[in-house]
């Protein structure tokens, strides 16, 4: 229950928070004791809400209601942009100044526009840059949840080997394992494959355990195609036909 | 959120107003840097309002906390080859007993409720929280054995859960 409320935190490392996912989703008294702790974890972040000084405040506000009102292309957004023009320009003219003075003025705010502009762009570019790896993470957080989704399904159907088991859903494959032996310096874990009606062994994905040797791993395959899936450890990079005995080999019926 | 959906950006301008302190201060507290914090929040808010249906129940600033922690973890990500936490986004908790009973909590009670428990137990939560960072990176910096550092977060999340209630019920 320890590493439930760790995940409740979400300062769990990235190897144990699928397994820990599927014990939850698994495990009734795992789920409330999540369910328990998740709001309580959520509200620690209303602990860091502090003063912002007025004139950032007022900055990120306008970056961000800028693109907002031309988002939202709704005649809220043509009034705020008139309001500030106009509050510049009556700045402007209630000084009474000369012409001469009107084209110096105007050519300073010019270079200040590019100079905001300038800026504009950069903190733009930033925050596309910041959506991009969010939407990259997305997209893993969304395979994840596809992972787990298999691994828990009632119709999965289990091959269980001496070192956790084998996992066929539709046409996905994955290995749950939870005590392989510690790998040699320079070793990987490399997957096999044998295709239906075949006896040729194919290379397939590796990769390296947790410390305490715990791995879920998608096969790339597509599993209706395959009838059985080996282990074995192989050098770094991986072996294009086995180098050492196999960990296990497990038929897939 | 029903004029958030409408496409309302006068009310989307209160809504910053009053919570814009909240995603910042979040922000500048894990990432450290006002340019990035600045970012995320100009993102976390472009993301509401974008998709204001991704909020459904509860406490709309614990809500908002989270995802502000998930955007600063993403940045913490591509920021170094750190390990960070990994969050929950799994499973969901919307309409359980607690988000229903948290739904009206606010910051100065949860400054209150985090200060009231042993600097064992929320140093470990806090670090975790704030610093994005997994449990073992925890036990390395502080000195304190992994096993213990497990039962201190859950045992301080249990106590804050308890304090909490009792001030919601008051």
């Amino acid at each position: 229950m320890d590493l439930v409320a760790a995940y409740a935190l979400g300062v769990l490392p990235a190897r144990e928070h699928a397994l820990v996912t599927a014990y939850i989703l698994a495990n009734p008294a795992a789920r409330a004791e999540f369910e328990a702790l998740r709001p309580t974890a959520d509200l620690i972040g209303l602990s860091a809400e502090e003063p912002v000084d007025s004139a950032r405040s007022a900055r990120m506000k306008q970056r961000l209601m800028t693109t907002v009102r031309q988002q939202a292309a709704s005649p809220v957004g043509a009034t705020g942009s008139g309001r500030t023009a106009g509050a510049r320009s009556s700045w402007f003219v209630g000084a009474g100044l000369a012409a001469a003075a009107a084209v110096l003025f105007a050519l300073v705010s010019t270079i200040q526009n590019f100079s905001l502009r300038g800026e504009l762009a950069n903190a733009n570019s930033r925050a596309a840059a910041l959506q991009s790896q969010i939407a990259q993470n997305e997209r893993v957080r969304t395979r994840d949840r596809e992972m787990i989704a298999d691994l828990t399904a009632p119709d999965a159907q289990r091959y269980p080997v001496p070192e956790g088991e084998v996992v066929k859903h539709g046409s996905h494959l994955y290995l749950t394992l939870h005590s392989l032996p510690p790998l040699p310096r320079g070793k990987v874990y490399q997957a096999w494959t044998i295709a239906k009606g075949t006896k040729n062994l194919a290379p397939s994905i590796v990769f390296t355990p947790s410390p305490a040797g715990a791995a879920i791993v998608a096969l790339p395959e597509n599993a209706d195609t395959l009838s059985v899936v080996a282990l074995s450890v192989e050098p770094e990079g991986g072996s294009k036909v086995p180098t050492s005995k196999a960990t296990f080999v497990r038929p897939l019926s | 959120m029903e004029r958030l959906r409408a496409r309302d950006s006068v009310a989307f301008e209160h809504l910053y107003d009053a919570y814009h302190r909240l995603v910042f201060g979040i922000a500048l507290r894990m990432l450290n840097d006002t340019t990035m914090a600045e970012d995320l929040t100009q993102s976390v808010f472009l993301k509401i309002w974008k998709s204001p249906d991704a909020f459904r129940d509860g406490n709309f600033g614990a809500w908002l906390a989270r995802v502000t922690r998930n955007g600063a973890l993403d940045v913490l990500r591509s920021r170094a080859s750190r390990a960070t936490a990994e969050i929950p986004s799994d499973i969901a908790t919307e309409g359980s007993i607690d988000e229903i009973v948290f739904a009206k909590i606010d910051s100065q009670r949860v400054r209150s409720a985090l200060a009231a428990l042993p600097d064992e137990q929320r140093s470990p939560i806090e670090m975790g929280f704030f610093g994005g960072i997994t449990h073992e990176e925890i036990a390395r910096r502080t000195g304190i054995p992994l096993g213990t550092v497990k039962t201190r977060i859950r045992s301080g999340l249990r106590r804050l859960r308890g304090d909490l209630q009792s001030t919601v019920s008051r």
